[in-house]
């Protein structure tokens, strides 16, 4: 009964609306930042966001969680944002604002009245240009990071899968290790550290703005040119900020300049002829951003491991490794795990969960990333059941899908379902936001979230079939049993 | 040459001086929000369609909300929860596996919970939704084997619940916020047992009917589209009239208490301070109130909770205040997941918190911040189709005005600083709290200074006592001596013998209520020194039962059939001597221990335990005052054991001792409640209670 007060409430946030065509405009500015603007008048807000191309996997392996780490030290302050300010100001004109960090990238935005699109530009380029990175903040974040790791991860049963898994799938990539890091890194490391992260990866050309919502074209466009356009390109950004950030002294010592040189209210504009030298030579200064490559090696074997855990009931979790979500087997893999794992009437959860009684919860899922994939199958053990029961029946799903076409009813019910789900995604106008910087980011091509339901249609049952048997290798997976700690 | 290339090169970077990023910029004319009306309408069978078009999507969803007032479950707690997962696991006309495969195959969602059932779609699948939905609400069959089944998952489930803190803590507040109410029913291992088919078929019943219930259409369906399916699909639905109850307003105690869930190896305990509020949903507080809890600890990074519990101390990721409020009972939750060594620093600044907002005005800063938040996230939901139908049905079912959406933002708008404090005041009081910890053993010693008795209550993962006794801080020689002493208000051991000696007998008599009794029952009961005992039960004049002992022999008649008493008995009423037996213990050798102190009735109590050949008998007296409040005796006859629970209050001198005034008697499932008088020293004699 205790769910009662809440019920209602759920009812209203099962359905996400989206729209049938996204239409958007895209350019780049000439200092590499890239822009996509959608207009959307039906409510009157708008949804403003930027993307770093920067996560985990681009971090030292000695200063894991840096990525992470940075969407919460750039919340606290700019040279004219107080600390602690960012989210006060978007809180005051009515708007929302959060951030996330992925292996592949860190996502901030806001949401705001449409009214406020010029307050969302500032902010963003205020975060862009000259954020406040320095020990006060490093010092407080190190805490409150700490605590989302024992609160998300340390305090909750079978949390540390990933971490677990990733570990023993990725031996040769980043992906080795998971956005949330180590807290050692973070202790070890230092201001400088942090800075440098920082000037590398916080900088024009690896920054992607989507705006999505109740915008005039027009007026955004010149907006954007006004507070982003004018972020110096190239090296001349990190000249700036240490314009800003440096004492005399040292400046003077690394630039051969004097700060006078320079002219404080119109950087860019210094008129002395030596300043506007330095700056010139600087913006045409690339920044080089160190790269990963796709992780293309295969397991090695079977590799499997028991991990003891704050749990009441055992568990099992299976990895294979997957191509990278830009392979063009990605389609047909989705549409596999629709097969296994997609609504009630998927494959492992009558089997697993309804028939054999096996698993209180069974599933599998895809976890689609830019260097590489990984396919994860998960089961929570009911009552009195042995581990090794839930392996086999596993093993037989997988098996039955690599051995046997699946049935025509089976393939209908899953265009069908993806069919819902696509119309259904682009739920709101900070989703398209977001789907929007995506597609850019990590297929090249904005448009595609456009030609999704296309490219799921063209996956075939003998595709899924194939690609069943190519990546399900029974002999090449990862296994960890989670077991309770005694 | 050089310099015009070089202008020309620099010619974006130009612009950089042309706006001042030291200046916020201002906002543009905010646009007006438009707040569309819904369709309503009424169908014959009791149902209220309520419809909410939008075409930007070909997709559409039906959900049946019920209007029945839940009922507590008790030990059967979990019935809905069964009910709910139950209810799309079989009609008459399809399986489990039917339903299942033919809602993914139209990529429909079919959901249900204990008072809804709901199913959205993409509109060409419109009709194939609406039959497999139609056919759960009319033909759903409960098949034997999907009970037997679900049932046994849930028992898993509940065992997982033990490593889940959040759900833990959840438990609890519901138990502790809402004894014997709907949303204190928490499903257990033993409650999920008694539970059968039947009962979740008698709840469908209950529940499931068109009378009063909601149709709730949304999205891209016309009005006739929608006036035609209601008629034709839902209309010749029946069932019984809704159930119209009344459930309480959940526990308001004074005092804060303290409750701890222990979770092995946890790395962060934790935290909720919650506790009941007195409004209901439409009340006209509710909009202040929630301004000020949200400035308190609503969802954002500006609230004062955030701000001081992580911003400024970092002891956590996020800290929040919930207002719940319902038709059947409202409540505050603030919570937060803290690292073990400032659980108790976090409890402290939270409670800090609360009564900083009741005892000062805030600024109105805060206060225009958190009314824009408001407002921001009231014109952000807007964006959802579903919102607007949300207002519509909030407005019929909770009899809200006719415009109470579109007044919202008028309505926050005229709340001042002076509201808020008094909404604080009113609502958010500080003394009364319930302090939920789910945590590490470690950090318990850290939590007594919290509750207002100095005893943590421990509970288990389900919210249900767990039997802990603390150990005693006296020796039981010296708790009879405290006991003596403050039943003779006296100051030393001599005074209080004095004072003993003078009482020759004592007459008590009792007036006994019990629900199922139409009448009272009178209780008489007398004391003459040293062991005489004699009683008389009766009613409307008649004697139901009589006992006497003399000091030598006794017998206990009942509807005129007597029985003398076994020399086991004499012996047990022997040593029972003396108005406080238990100065006599050493003296007959009675086993007496000590047990430690237990709560009850939330108060800290010393458990002295005594065994009188087959009958032990528990005493608890209170840690401040060693009052006498309520026995316990286990009775062991045959192999078969009986329990006797008396408890006492409204203590109260005569003739120079203390003596309880209100008596509660437990016995064979069935409660007395009364008052008695008492006599010291009368005219009644052991004779007045033998047979004549």
């Amino acid at each position: 009964m205790k769910r009662i007060a809440i019920s209602v409430i759920c009812l209203f946030s099962i359905y996400a609306f989206g729209q049938r065509k996204i239409e958007f405009t895209e350019y780049d500015l000439s200092n590499g930042i890239h822009v996509i603007l959608h207009q959307d008048k039906s409510t009157p807000i708008v949804a403003v966001s930027v993307l770093y191309h920067v996560g985990s996997k681009n971090e030292n392996p000695e200063r894991t969680g840096f990525a992470h780490f940075f969407e919460h030290l750039l919340f606290e302050g700019s040279s004219n944002i107080g600390r602690g300010e960012y989210s006060e100001i978007v809180e005051r004109n009515g708007g929302a604002l959060n951030a996330n960090t992925s292996q592949d990238r860190t996502y901030y935005y806001e949401i705001l009245p449409s009214n406020q699109l010029e307050l969302g530009l500032w902010l963003e380029s205020e975060r862009m240009l000259h954020a406040k990175v320095d020990n006060v903040g490093i010092e407080t974040q190190r805490s409150v990071v700490k605590e989302e790791k024992r609160q998300r991860v340390d305090n909750q049963p079978y949390a540390s899968f990933t971490s677990e898994m990733f570990k023993r799938m990725f031996a040769e990539h980043p992906y080795n290790w998971v956005p949330i890091g180590s807290m050692e890194h973070l202790d070890a490391a230092q201001e400088i550290d942090y800075v440098n992260f920082y000037r590398t990866f916080y900088v024009p050309q690896n920054a992607t703005i989507s705006i999505a919502g109740d915008i005039e074209i027009d007026q955004a466009k010149k907006w954007i040119d006004q507070y982003f356009g004018t972020i110096p390109s190239g090296q001349a950004i990190n000249l700036y900020r240490d314009f800003e950030n440096l004492d005399e002294n040292n400046f003077e010592q690394k630039y051969g300049l004097s700060k006078s040189n320079f002219n404080a209210a119109n950087f860019a504009n210094s008129s002395d002829p030596s300043a506007q030298k330095l700056i010139s030579s600087y913006s045409k200064m690339a920044i080089e951003i160190p790269r990963t490559t796709k992780d293309k090696s295969e397991l090695s074997g079977l590799i499997s491991d028991t991990i003891y855990d704050n749990i009441q009931s055992p568990a099992i979790f299976m990895g294979f490794k997957f191509p990278d979500q830009n392979h063009a087997d990605s389609y047909a893999l989705d549409l596999m795990n629709e097969v296994l794992s997609g609504g009630s009437s998927s494959r492992i959860n009558k089997t697993l969960v309804e028939k054999m009684e096996l698993a209180t919860f069974a599933f599998s899922f895809n976890y689609g990333l830019e260097d590489a994939g990984a396919g994860i199958f998960a089961a929570i053990a009911s009552q009195n059941i042995d581990l090794a029961d839930i392996q086999n029946a596993f093993d037989e799903q997988i098996n039955k899908i690599k051995n046997e076409l699946i049935s025509e009813e089976e393939f209908q019910k899953i265009r069908n379902q993806y069919e819902n789900s696509l119309v259904s995604s682009n739920a709101s106008v900070s989703g398209i936001a977001e789907n929007l910087a995506d597609n850019h980011v990590y297929f090249g091509n904005t448009n595609r979230v456009n030609n999704l339901l296309e490219n799921y249609l063209k996956v075939t049952k003998e595709d899924i079939q194939r690609v069943a048997q190519k990546y399900l290798t029974l002999d090449k997976r990862v296994i960890l049993y989670y077991l309770p700690k005694q | 040459m050089k310099n015009i290339f070089l202008f020309i090169a620099f010619l974006p970077a130009l612009a950089f001086g042309q706006i001042d990023r030291s200046q916020q910029p201002k906002p543009q004319t905010a646009a007006t929000l438009n707040i569309k009306d819904s369709e309503v309408f009424k169908l014959s069978n009791g149902i209220t369609v309520i419809l909410s078009e939008n075409h930007k999507l070909p997709r559409v969803s039906f959900d049946l909300v019920m209007n029945g007032s839940p009922s507590v479950e008790g030990e059967k707690a979990g019935v809905s929860d069964m009910f709910s997962s139950l209810i799309l696991n079989g009609t008459t006309n399809r399986s489990k596996d039917q339903i299942d495969s033919e809602v993914d195959f139209i990529g429909a969602s079919l959901d249900a919970s204990e008072n809804s059932l709901s199913m959205s779609c993409l509109t060409k699948h419109m009709d194939k939704g609406l039959d497999i939905m139609m056919d759960v609400l009319k033909n759903v069959n409960f098949p034997e084997s999907e009970f037997e089944r679900i049932k046994k998952l849930m028992s898993s489930q509940l065992i997982n619940t033990k490593s889940d803190p959040d759900g833990m803590a959840s438990n609890v507040e519901f138990k502790v916020n809402f004894p014997n109410h709907p949303f204190g029913d928490v499903m257990t291992e033993s409650t999920l047992n008694t539970i059968s088919r039947d009962d979740v078929i008698d709840y469908y019943k209950s529940y499931f009917t068109p009378d009063n219930c909601y149709l709730v259409i949304v999205g891209d369906i016309t009005k006739e589209k929608a006036s035609e399916i209601a008629k034709n699909y839902f209309e010749s639905w029946t069932g019984q009239s809704s159930l119209e109850s009344e459930v309480g307003k959940g526990d308001f105690h004074n005092g804060n208490q303290v409750f701890f869930v222990k979770k092995q190896g946890a790395v962060q305990s934790a935290i909720r301070i919650t506790f009941p509020i007195d409004i209901r949903t439409g009340d006209a507080n509710q909009i202040p109130l929630t301004v000020a809890n949200n400035l308190l600890g609503g969802r954002g990074f500006g609230t004062r909770l955030m701000q001081n519990l992580r911003e400024d101390k970092a002891y956590t990721y996020g800290c929040y205040s919930s207002l719940n409020v319902t038709e059947n009972g409202s409540w505050v939750s603030m919570s937060g997941n803290f690292r073990n060594d400032v659980t108790d620093s976090a409890i402290t600044e939270i409670l800090y918190e609360i009564q900083r907002i009741s005892e000062n005005p805030v600024s109105s800063e805060e206060l225009e911040l958190t009314k824009s938040t408001m407002n921001g996230s009231f014109s952000r939901s807007l964006e959802s189709p579903q919102t607007i139908a949300r207002f519509a049905l909030n407005v019929i079912r909770y009899n809200l005005e006719k415009d109470y959406y579109k007044n919202y933002l008028k309505k926050l708008e005229s709340v001042d600083v002076s509201i808020v404090q008094e909404m604080a005041k009113q609502y958010l009081t500080f003394q009364n709290a319930n302090i939920i910890v789910v945590g590490s053993e470690d950090i318990l010693n850290n939590l007594k200074k919290f509750d207002s008795d100095g005893y943590v209550t421990i509970l288990d993962a389900f919210g249900s006592q767990i039997e802990e006794i603390l150990p005693a801080d006296i020796s039981k020689e010296e708790l009879i001596n405290n006991y003596l002493l403050a039943s003779t208000s006296s100051k030393t051991i001599k005074e209080a013998n004095k004072k003993i000696k003078k009482i020759k007998s004592v007459t008590q008599v009792s007036t006994l209520t019990n629900e199922q009794f139409p009448f009272p029952l009178s209780l008489t009961e007398l004391w003459v020194a040293p062991n005489k005992q004699g009683r008389k039960v009766e009613a409307q004049g008649m004697v139901f039962e009589q006992f006497y002992f003399d000091g030598k022999s006794g017998k206990i008649s009942s509807q005129g059939k007597g029985k003398d008493l076994t020399a086991e008995e004499i012996e047990t009423y022997t040593k029972n001597e003396g108005l406080f037996p238990e100065l006599n213990y050493q003296k007959h050798d009675i086993t007496v221990e000590l047990l430690g102190i237990e709560k009850v009735n939330n108060l800290p109590c010393y458990v002295l335990k005594s065994i009188n050949d087959k009958s032990e008998k528990f005493d608890y007296f209170t840690v401040d005052g060693f009052m006498k409040i309520q026995t316990i005796e286990v009775e062991t006859q045959d192999g078969e054991t009986s329990e006797s629970v008396s408890s006492y209050a409204d203590f109260k001198e005569v003739g120079g001792i203390i003596f309880p005034h209100l008596r509660v008697l437990t016995a064979n499932g069935m409660t007395f409640t009364g008052s008695s008088t008492y006599e010291v020293n009368g005219n009644q004699k052991i004779e007045d209670f033998m047979n004549k």
